[in-house]
């Protein structure tokens, strides 16, 4: 076990010397992490205008639009509410731009709902479509529910019965209710993580295999130096040689990710989530990325070889494991196959861990993956590299 | 003397009762006992069944031309290539690529550099000690011991990328020396180096002979076999086609000295006087110069001298040439050690 690291101390030692890990493992993915969340546009933005109110009606009806159905959209952080004085003062501050859209309640809008005649509210649009469409749909949905206050008592008309105050109460006791259905929104209730979390956590997971690869090109980089057959001979377990590259592999991987999840914390407001489970993501990642690295280094006959090969096999599974794109903007076949790539789990993971419940029976599923990925590759890359170990 | 095959490891007499009362010099423990083994790659035969033995203090030559299986069979002699059929003893441990143990008895030195370039020496010296269960107090002054051995005391703390070639050389061989190894193994330790560093490590080798050491040196230089070996194993073509002292093999091929003495006078009379020296086989007159040939030279070369000169002839010169190990390569292969 001392061999081990011995072996590995060495390994580090000369990567922290040649600066290469550091390039490669550690300045190149947070300098690119740091230009994309600053130079690409934040593919889930947040929403927010703010919806100009004429309530020219002041009745029950009206209140329950204004402060209900509107006061959810507040609550949500996606509109403020300016309640203006009469329709000219709207029109203004749509037209200005200082409010989104305005939205009219006439007067003796709650009589002529109660008493089953026809109204209108109506939604003033400014140029821009999503304040108009936030302000459309709001209002449609309460049109919606007083459409069916409208139906129920029409019904009660025509099958010749009485509306009396009681019935009518009750009725609008109901609008102040839930809807019974509730409508959940996937998309919107997936987690996602921000643009500076999001591109901070996929460098890492890309430059990991670089990091990985040192470890894991250790047997061809002894071979190329003329020290593998005083390694040999050393009194020292042959699979220690094996051992000692994939513990200085893990320790450069975890290294580098943890400067990685720092850095892009306080450079770029990366938000990563609990320490432990980031910690736990972190391992499965580098064990993952050292068990790939491990078969690609078996397959080179030179160490350069290994590295390039090391190079396009990461590149083009970060490609596919949604690192340049994310799984949410791509096609549904795409989002399936990005699952063969540690990448793709890694990211999901990340955005699990943007939820403040998230615990790690959410991530359990995307560690697993990976780490069983990295066992098996590095299981197959263990035994194709014991058969390397002969004289040089 | 054994030709084409390796005498038996020297066995502990066993003596009278009577004699046991004299006291008699133990033979010197053998170190390395390699039997019949054997390596074979693809359809080429490296090493066939190769046999030698190396006694305490003993410095063993492999002399043999390139591609000869000299590596091959030293990378089983050091467990770094396993082997198809034989056995290696090692300071009485059965040695193959797992055992670590018998290993440590081993020091062993590449023929290409085996030090790493963005380590000193010192730091090169302290990575292999430790791997060699080396710690401490201990590593740290061995490593001193050695870097004064080897001359780099004073670039101990520089990176071996900026040594020159001799340099790494020595610290290639330091290396093998850190752990006070029972057998050294040296594997065509000066090919590439300069005259002084050469020389330099010819008497390093001499010097740990002449403490005890086991010493198993690979060359292809023949000179450096002559200097530096007790006995020569003379390979070719993974075989081990003769094994003895030099003067062993030089008399196995029927060789003889041959004394070249530049001289004037009665030439003739000379060339007669030398054939009566015992010893000499042949004289004949050549221009201004008698040729002899003899079988023990230098010890003949002043009762030689003393007849010719009695016969008449003034002696203006002389050389004497003994036959070398490249003669005998070139007598049992027919071909010539360097091609």
């Amino acid at each position: 076990m001392n061999a081990v690291f011995v072996i590995a101390g060495r390994i580090l030692r000369q990567r922290v010397r040649d600066r290469s890990a550091i390039v490669f493992a550690i300045l190149t993915p947070l300098g690119l992490a740091t230009a994309f969340a600053m130079i690409i546009p934040d593919f889930s933005p947040r929403v927010h205008t703010v919806l100009a109110v004429v309530d020219e009606d002041g009745g029950e009806l009206a209140t329950i639009l204004t402060d209900e159905v509107l006061g959810y959209l507040v609550e949500a952080d996606i509109a403020s509410i300016e309640p203006v004085a009469d329709v000219a003062t709207a029109r203004e501050r749509v037209d200005s731009g200082d409010a989104g859209a305005a939205i009219l309640i006439p007067a003796g809008f709650t009589a002529d709902v109660q008493t089953g005649n026809a109204t209108e509210v109506t939604v003033l649009a400014g140029s821009g479509a999503t304040p108009r469409e936030i302000a459309r749909a709001s209002v449609t949905r309460f049109a919606n529910d007083v459409g069916a206050t409208q139906l129920t008592l029409h019904t009660i008309g025509d099958t010749g019965g009485q509306v009396d105050q009681e019935v009518l109460a009750r009725v609008m006791d109901a609008m102040h209710e839930p809807s019974p259905i509730a409508v959940t929104d996937s998309l919107a209730a997936q987690a996602q993580a921000s643009l500076a979390t999001f591109y901070g956590a996929a460098m890492a997971i890309m430059f990991v295999f670089f990091a990985t690869q040192y470890g894991a090109l250790a047997v061809l980089a002894e071979r190329e130096a003329g020290t593998l057959n005083r390694l040999l001979a050393s009194p020292i377990p042959q699979a220690a040689i094996i051992a000692g590259g994939a513990l200085a592999g893990m320790v450069l991987g975890l290294l580098a990710m943890t400067v990685m999840v720092i850095a892009t914390t306080f450079l770029v407001g990366a938000s990563w989530g609990p320490p432990l489970l980031v910690a736990a993501l972190l391992v499965a990642a580098v064990t993952a990325a050292m068990g790939i690295s491990a078969v690609v280094a078996t397959i080179a006959r030179t160490s350069e070889q290994a590295g390039s090969l090391n190079a396009i096999v990461a590149l083009c599974m970060a490609a596919v494991g949604g690192v340049f794109i994310p799984a949410s903007q791509s096609p549904e076949v795409m989002a399936r196959v990005a699952l063969i790539t540690p990448h793709a789990w890694f990211l999901r993971a990340v955005d699990e861990m943007t939820l403040p419940s998230v615990t790690l029976a959410d991530i359990a599923p995307a560690l697993g993956v990976m780490v069983l990925m990295g066992l098996v590759t590095g299981s197959v890359g263990l035994l194709r590299a014991r058969r390397t170990l002969v004289p040089a | 003397m054994a030709v084409m095959q390796a005498p038996p490891p020297p066995a502990r007499q066993v003596l009278p009762r009577a004699v046991e009362e004299t006291p008699v010099p133990a033979p010197p423990a053998t170190v390395l006992s390699a039997t019949g083994i054997s390596k074979r790659f693809g359809k080429r035969q490296a090493v066939d069944d190769v046999s030698f033995h190396i006694a305490e203090g003993e410095t063993y030559g492999l002399l043999g031309p390139n591609g000869a299986g000299k590596t091959t069979s030293i990378s089983m002699v050091c467990g770094i290539l396993d082997r198809d059929a034989g056995e290696v003893m090692v300071h009485g441990q059965r040695l193959t690529p797992a055992t670590t143990s018998a290993k440590a008895a081993i020091g062993y030195v590449p023929q290409d550099l085996a030090v790493y370039p963005d380590l000193s020496a010192a730091e090169n010296l302290r990575f292999f000690g430790r791997l060699y269960g080396m710690k401490g107090t201990e590593l740290t002054e061995r490593i001193g011991e050695v870097l004064e051995v080897i001359g780099l005391t004073d670039r101990a703390k520089d990176r071996t990328e900026k040594y020159s070639g001799g340099m790494k050389r020595r610290l290639n061989i330091g290396i093998g020396l850190l752990h006070r190894p029972k057998l050294l193994v040296l594997d065509e330790p000066t090919v590439g180096v300069d005259p002084q560093s050469r020389n330099a490590i010819l008497e390093s080798v001499e010097q740990l002979s002449a403490k005890g050491m086991a010493i198993l040196y690979t060359t292809h230089y023949m000179e450096e076999a002559e200097r530096l070996c007790d006995r020569v194993g003379i390979i070719d073509q993974g075989r081990i086609i003769a094994e003895g002292t030099r003067r062993e093999l030089v008399a196995l091929v029927g060789q003889l000295d041959k004394v070249m003495l530049t001289a004037d006078g009665r030439l003739a009379e000379g060339a007669a006087a030398a054939r009566a020296v015992g010893g000499v086989r042949e004289a004949t007159v050549q221009d201004d110069r008698i040729d002899v040939l003899a079988t023990e030279a230098r010890s003949i070369l002043p009762r030689l001298l003393e007849s010719v000169t009695d016969a008449g002839v003034v002696v203006h010169a002389v050389e004497v040439i003994e036959p070398d190990l490249e003669a005998v390569f070139l007598h049992l292969t027919g071909k010539a050690l360097r091609a």
